[in-house]
């Protein structure tokens, strides 16, 4: 008669909200130097450091309050080929590559729902806006 | 007392996993990377199988996956016709390299320097990964979409299969073959074991093992079923293989006899490899999941516990979720 070999537990499978790569791990902080220029040649002026990761940090917390006020608010995309589409702002996803809209109005009618690619976010202009307020343009990430 | 070997099951992928391969051996352990159709190959922690992270930025199925020896660089090979490298550490996406058809195949050189790659437009390209704008070196030849690329003798030359049904290995500076093999029919999958310089060919049921150098054939031995990938021991004493049957086999590489052959996967195999320190084999399937499988069963490693008779253990009957696949 045969027995399984034990095994301690299963493999452990994807995080569903995340892409994963914990940059808490042993791995990513002994081979990811920051890629903050003063920092990268030695640790040893921590001051610099910390005041950087501080700007850092503070540019995350915007971004993020952008894309929260965003929220509901009419936005107008500025793609490739001169394409621009209107729509409401829903949400981003984690890694900011894609977007959630509503009343996707697009050359060939209006898309209710819609996830748009943010890929080539660099070349990507939201104008926001609503009734009351002069629109305002926000530049995306980097 | 005889063990029955318990693999274990690898899930996340959504459809079929068509490639995969082991880095080699890091101070943080060896790492294991898949290629999937559903586009979003995986990073896993080799010797557990435990998910690191998924590179997220192909638009079609991905048909090949490669790892650099540090595991610090990834690279695929994609239907959307790209291949992309990508910093195997944080998962971001580092290059992607434009091609006119889809892309099967990508391969480093020992050094990351230089990748290779090969697909559907019949031309293996080299591309200097220090100067990426640069246009990449062609080698054409073959009559029909290239499967498989890789480098050998010490990075000097390139072996290429391809559906035309031959083996080609050409010189690097010259771009000119070398020499040739050709078949009766489509070879399923290509390894390279720079030790030895031994290359694994799969065609049909057979697996052969020629000189990578002089391209002579060494042996070749047939499984029951239509084999898809094969893979060989570091210590060349056995060599495992899988396909249409759904099973996986592991021969005696010197006595070419069959030892043993195991259930586990609902689809056939795609893909086999053996981890650069012989413990273990991985094996990717239609079904959509990698399974790791011992190489001693029994033996305590990784996830694997080796209980002795008489001993309780706590953990044996939680982590076997589906007795029958065994």
């Amino acid at each position: 008669m045969s027995t399984l070999v034990t095994v301690l537990r299963l493999p452990r499978g994807p995080d569903p909200n995340g892409r994963g790569f914990d940059p808490n791990s042993t791995r990513f902080v002994a081979l990811c130097p920051t890629t903050i220029s003063a920092s990268t040649e030695t640790w040893t002026d921590s001051v610099e450091v910390g005041e950087e990761q501080r700007a850092r940090s503070a540019l995350r917390e915007s971004f993020l309050r952008t894309l929260i006020a965003m929220t509901n608010k009419q936005v107008q995309f500025h793609m490739y080929e001169r394409v621009e589409v209107e729509a409401k702002f829903g949400a981003s996803d984690i890694d900011v590559l894609n977007f959630q809209v509503s009343e996707l109005q697009t050359p060939i009618g209006v898309q209710k729902e819609a996830l748009l690619r943010a890929k080539h976010r660099k070349m990507l202009l939201m104008t926001v806006y609503d009734a009351d307020d002069p629109p305002i343009e926000l530049p995306t990430d980097d | 007392m005889a063990m029955r070997q318990t693999p274990l099951t690898c899930s996340g992928h959504t459809r079929p996993v068509v490639d995969l391969a082991f880095s080699g051996i890091t101070p943080y352990g060896y790492f294991l990377i898949s290629a999937c159709k559903d586009g979003k190959p995986m990073l896993r922690q080799g010797d557990t199988g435990d998910w690191i992270g998924t590179f997220l930025g192909h638009k079609g199925a991905v048909w090949g996956a490669t790892l650099n020896n540090e595991a610090t660089k990834a690279a695929t090979a994609a239907a959307d016709f790209t291949a992309k490298v990508w910093d195997a550490v944080t998962g971001d996406e580092v290059l992607t390299l434009a091609h006119k058809h889809i892309v099967k195949s990508v391969n480093f050189t020992q050094d990351s320097s230089c990748l290779l790659t090969g697909g559907n437009d019949k031309i293996i390209r080299i591309y200097d990964l220090n100067k990426p704008e640069a246009e990449p070196q062609e080698i054409t030849g073959h009559t029909s979409a290239i499967k498989k690329a890789l480098w050998c003798n010490n990075d000097t030359q390139i072996l290429s299969a391809a559906d035309d049904k031959t083996v080609r290995l050409w010189d690097r500076n010259s771009t000119e073959v070398v020499k040739q093999l050709s078949f009766d029919m489509s070879v399923s999958s290509m390894e390279y074991i720079p030790d030895g310089e031994v290359l694994v060919i799969t065609y049909g049921k057979t697996i052969a093992f020629y000189n990578a150098l002089s391209l002579d054939m060494i042996k070749t031995v047939d499984a029951p079923a239509s084999i898809h990938s094969a893979s060989l021991h570091p210590d060349k004493d056995f060599f495992v293989a899988g396909g249409d049957d759904f099973k996986l086999y592991k021969f005696d590489y010197g006595t070419k006899e069959e030892l043993e052959s195991y259930k586990g996967h609902f689809g056939p195999v795609h893909c086999v490899r053996f981890s650069p320190d012989g413990e273990l084999y991985a094996s990717g399937s239609e079904d959509g999941t990698l399974r790791l499988w011992q190489t001693a069963v029994g033996k305590t490693y990784g996830l694997w516990k080796c209980v002795l008779p008489g001993e309780f253990s706590w953990f044996g009957w939680q982590a076997c979720p589906c007795p029958i696949a065994h």
